[in-house]
């Protein structure tokens, strides 16, 4: 029973991002990085602003918050250290978050129907629903049409 | 707010340093491999041996150099990394590759202490145009795979496009096209 129990209650990161509240699994976050200098160079990948150097790893960063709002959340300069999935592959990215997250439980619900594709549940945080972020889904909607990016980093 | 300290990424295998060329193109800073490069010179000291060339299929080369009797596509490597069109002094003529690249200058010669893997999020045309990441000076930086300025395939596109010779003013002037 308590296991069955556990099963079903995970964590959940509560983050702000783009003005939202949104809930993240806890079982792909990291850890919530401290501001660190953001390197951008020229490519055409979606949602990218560049990669940080952290605990010696070059991770790459998504501006998640250009995503959900179409303004840039790279002046949150904290980042919040999330795992991806590839094929064969995991890969630890960051996004940038204003630092201020919570761990929270619960069980999450099915996805409203007027949700954003990019939600995949809700959970109840306090007295509140929050949505929580496919953060794969995000991503792969901003996939196409992808411009340069080469914002920072420069001489 | 403080910025936290910025550390050396750790290689996950050790690999030996390998001497590169850093160079900026639109403000940009990029590495190549140094034994890449055959010869490196001015845009105005070669002008006399430019030949204009038109391919709307590639449009990032606009003229050819002769060199040693083979001829050298020029990549103008603004419009090869999409960045802001500058007006580059510097031809980097590459090896083993009859292409030459217009870059903006040279920082400095160095060593790399290590090329990373590009991380597996980036995977648009990046993952031609580059071998991998280096870590220089607290900058990330990325090292140019001399093979991502034209494929194959756009090799065989320019091969059926003739050039007329151009004048030396049309070479100087390339930086503004």
């Amino acid at each position: 029973m308590i296991g069955l129990e556990n099963a079903q209650r995970d964590s959940f990161v509560l983050l702000q991002l783009a003005g939202k509240k949104l809930a993240l699994p806890a079982k792909i976050v990291a850890e919530l990085a401290p501001p660190v200098r953001l390197h951008s160079f020229p490519h055409t990948s979606a949602l990218l602003a560049g990669v940080i150097v952290r605990r010696g790893r070059i991770l790459p960063v998504y501006d998640v918050g250009k995503a959900l709002s179409g303004k840039s959340a790279l002046a949150h300069r904290f980042y919040l250290v999330a795992r991806r999935e590839f094929d064969n592959a995991a890969e630890m990215s960051a996004i940038p978050v204003d630092g201020e997250c919570e761990l929270v439980t619960g069980q999450m619900g099915a996805r409203p129907g007027d949700a954003a594709p990019y939600i995949c549940g809700e959970i109840v945080a306090g007295s509140e629903a929050v949505g929580v972020l496919d953060l794969e889904a995000l991503i792969q909607m901003h996939s196409k049409g992808a411009t340069s990016h080469a914002t920072e980093a420069r001489v | 707010m403080k910025i936290a300290a910025q550390e050396a990424p750790r290689p996950k295998r050790a690999r030996a340093s390998e001497p590169a060329i850093v160079f900026t193109v639109s403000r940009q800073l990029f590495a190549i491999a140094a034994d890449a490069v055959q010869e490196i010179r001015s845009t105005d000291s070669i002008a006399g041996a430019a030949s204009e060339f038109e391919s709307a299929d590639v449009p990032k080369v606009r003229h050819t150099i002769e060199r040693v009797h083979r001829q050298y596509y020029v990549v103008n490597a603004c419009t090869h990394f999409r960045l802001r069109v500058t007006r580059p002094t510097l031809v980097l003529i590459l090896r083993q590759l009859r292409v030459a690249v217009l870059v903006d200058r040279i920082e400095r010669m160095t060593e790399l202490p290590a090329v990373y893997d590009l991380p597996l999020a980036f995977s648009g045309d990046e993952r031609h145009w580059y071998r991998g990441l280096t870590y220089l000076n607290d900058h990330v930086i990325p090292v140019v795979d001399p093979r991502g300025f034209l494929t194959p395939e756009d090799f065989r596109r320019l091969e059926g496009v003739p050039t007329v010779v151009a004048n030396a003013h049309e070479w100087e002037g390339a930086a503004s096209q």
